[in-house]
């Protein structure tokens, strides 16, 4: 492992098992219980495809930085990475749940667990945050399709892009169906799938609809051909699925409030969420923070989901996301002087370090947030 | 002036609550809330010990709620903090500065990452290094004064007191962000921005210390003009 920064003494014995290059064949695959602290740098030409826009802000900016971009392995996005690996893929998809209180690193180990599942070649579908679909919408058109519906061309436009560039792989795959958009345009059976979003990303008032269109298309044929050609699982990912049974922030053009059912985006995500298909997984991660009219101490499952969304996921695998523990704290802390973060003298002495410990209460984002200025 | 000190010094029990912004009596100490551990009473000179026997006697003020007593805490930045809050929103102002010093690190660890391993000695990440060189090159060493002089005033050069160049130093930096920078940016980018050029002795800030000093140096005939 690279060190170039100052050094200690007992600085020079914990770098050697601070990070952990896994070759190029192997990514994810020997990642085992006694690496759990230790840090996994992600490929640049990885990050660039997988996450265009799916890590939190402030991890771009680390990455930016530091001019790599390494995430800590934590006992949760193993445990994730077992269940995926151990799955039965001719079986319904199992439906996991990242929860934890805030900046615990729930959306950090679903990316985790999504690189795992990009290097083992799986089609993804990725929601970034799906609460920026239910607020803050600029243009609110009606849908073109059905009468009570709306749409929102910007946010599905935008994630139809981002959708061609992680899964350039799988664009030349053959759709079953015909869909018609206008009384001019249609999109006839047998065609590729990359037509299909090209159509989405230049029409914009269709593009919703493409969305959906996609989506079911990606449900009939995940679990379709078992072996050769065309088999591909699918790994569904939704950051702040609490959404998708919440409220809105939108209003209609009568200024009554918008339900989440009546926006196309969230009925069509609401159908992938049920386990009525095979042939993949879905990883999700409940969220307070993007969330509408949710009290701040709300986390668990019960309480963001509400009612209607327990009932909807359950039967899920909860995956609980707490603080850093000592040994991880204790990487975290020689990570961030390997990477020549921590500048401020008193910050390198052991005083220093137990203030540190106080005032973060090993919260992740917390203490990351502290050492920015220190 | 010796019968107000005599009165001042008169007996006085503190029985009222005294609030930070009254005027204290001159025998009242500053506080010092650093942790520094106590040096043995042999190695101290005879007047630190008279001031260890001071500090034992005599009341001392209320400390600032500002004020901490962990090795993080840094007298200049307060000021700094200090000066650019606005309507008493202490959080906002020391938000902007946080939000600085992080910026300064930010772009300084990104160059030292990029650099050859040659180059990367030189490259000064500390933030707080960066601050108070930056402000050490923006002190004048001397300033003007008005006087009048036969009807006239005149710019008189004038040596000036720690306090007022760091003050100065001070002031202009947060007006020049304030004023002269473009409308969008955000107050802790062209903060970062000024302190990194004036670091290096670049910018607007070190370019208006320059004017004051050759403004001084014109005027040096009417040196003679101060009779302080």
């Amino acid at each position: 492992s690279s060190t170039d920064g100052p050094k200690s003494a007992h600085f020079d014995i914990c770098s050697k098992n601070l990070k952990y290059k896994f070759s190029e064949n192997a990514f994810n695959t020997n990642i085992l219980k006694r690496h759990s602290g230790q840090y996994y740098t992600l490929p640049p030409t990885h990050i660039q495809k997988l996450f265009p826009y799916g890590l939190p802000p402030r991890f771009q900016l680390q990455i930016k930085t530091f001019n790599e971009g390494c995430v800590m392995v934590r006992p949760p996005a193993l445990e994730l990475i077992s269940y995926l690996k151990r799955a039965d893929y001719s079986k319904p998809p199992l439906r996991y749940v990242l929860y934890g209180d805030i900046g615990t690193g729930k959306t950090m180990s679903l990316c985790h667990a999504l690189h795992y599942c990009y290097s083992q070649g799986w089609l993804i579908v990725h929601v970034p945050d799906a609460h920026l679909w239910v607020k803050n919408c600029k243009e609110l058109l009606p849908s073109s399709s059905r009468p009570s519906r709306f749409d929102q061309p910007i946010q599905a436009s935008q994630w139809l892009k981002n959708f061609k560039i992680t899964n350039e792989r799988f664009l030349s795959k053959v759709q079953l169906e015909r869909y018609v958009w206008t009384k001019r345009e249609s999109t006839e059976k047998g065609q590729p799938l990359g037509e299909l979003i090209d159509q989405g990303v230049n029409r914009m008032k269709s593009s919703s609809d493409v969305v959906g269109a996609v989506l079911r298309e990606l449900r009939l044929q995940a679990g379709g051909a078992t072996e050769g050609e065309g088999a591909f699982k699918l790994a569904v990912a939704v950051d702040g699925v609490n959404a998708l049974w919440g409220k809105t922030s939108l209003k209609k053009e009568d200024r009554t409030m918008c339900e989440p059912e009546e926006l196309t985006l969230i009925h069509n995500l609401r159908k992938m969420m049920k386990n009525n298909w095979s042939g993949g997984a879905i990883l999700t991660a409940l969220s307070q923070t993007g969330s509408v009219f949710k009290p701040r101490s709300a986390y668990l499952p019960s309480e963001l989901l509400g009612e209607e969304g327990f009932d909807n996921m359950e039967p899920f695998v909860p995956v609980s996301v707490s603080n850093y523990n000592e040994k991880e704290f204790e990487s975290c802390y020689l990570y961030y002087l390997d990477r020549n973060w921590l500048q401020h003298p008193h910050s390198r002495s052991e005083e220093g370090k137990k203030e540190l410990i106080f005032l973060s209460n090993k919260n992740p984002s917390i203490l990351e947030r502290l050492c920015a200025f220190l | 002036m010796a019968a107000s000190v005599r009165h001042l010094l008169k007996p006085w029990t503190p029985s009222l609550c005294l609030m930070r912004w009254s005027r204290y009596n001159p025998y009242y100490l500053d506080p010092d809330p650093s942790k520094d551990a106590r040096v043995p009473e042999s190695e101290l000179s005879p007047e630190e010990k008279e001031l260890q026997e001071l500090k034992t006697v005599s009341p001392i003020k209320a400390a600032l709620s500002s004020d901490t007593s962990s090795a993080f805490n840094d007298p200049l930045i307060s000021k700094f903090i200090n000066m650019m809050m606005h309507d008493g929103n202490k959080i906002l102002a020391r938000g902007i500065m946080t939000q600085t010093l992080e910026t300064i690190k930010r772009k300084q660890v990104e160059k030292y990452h990029k650099s050859p391993a040659a180059k990367r000695e030189e490259i000064e990440c500390n933030p707080y290094t960066v601050f108070h060189q930056a402000l050490e090159n923006c002190k004048p060493i001397i300033g003007l004064a008005s006087v009048q002089k036969g009807g006239k005033s005149y710019q008189v050069p004038v040596p000036l007191t720690d306090n007022r160049r760091r003050f100065l130093a001070m002031k202009w930096l947060i007006t020049e962000c304030r004023d002269n920078k473009h409308r969008r940016t955000h107050m802790y980018e062209k903060l970062s921005q000024e302190l990194l050029a004036a670091f290096t002795n670049e910018g607007n800030v070190v370019k208006r210390k320059h004017d004051l000093h050759k403004m001084a140096e014109a005027n040096r005939a009417y040196a003679h003009y101060r009779w302080w």
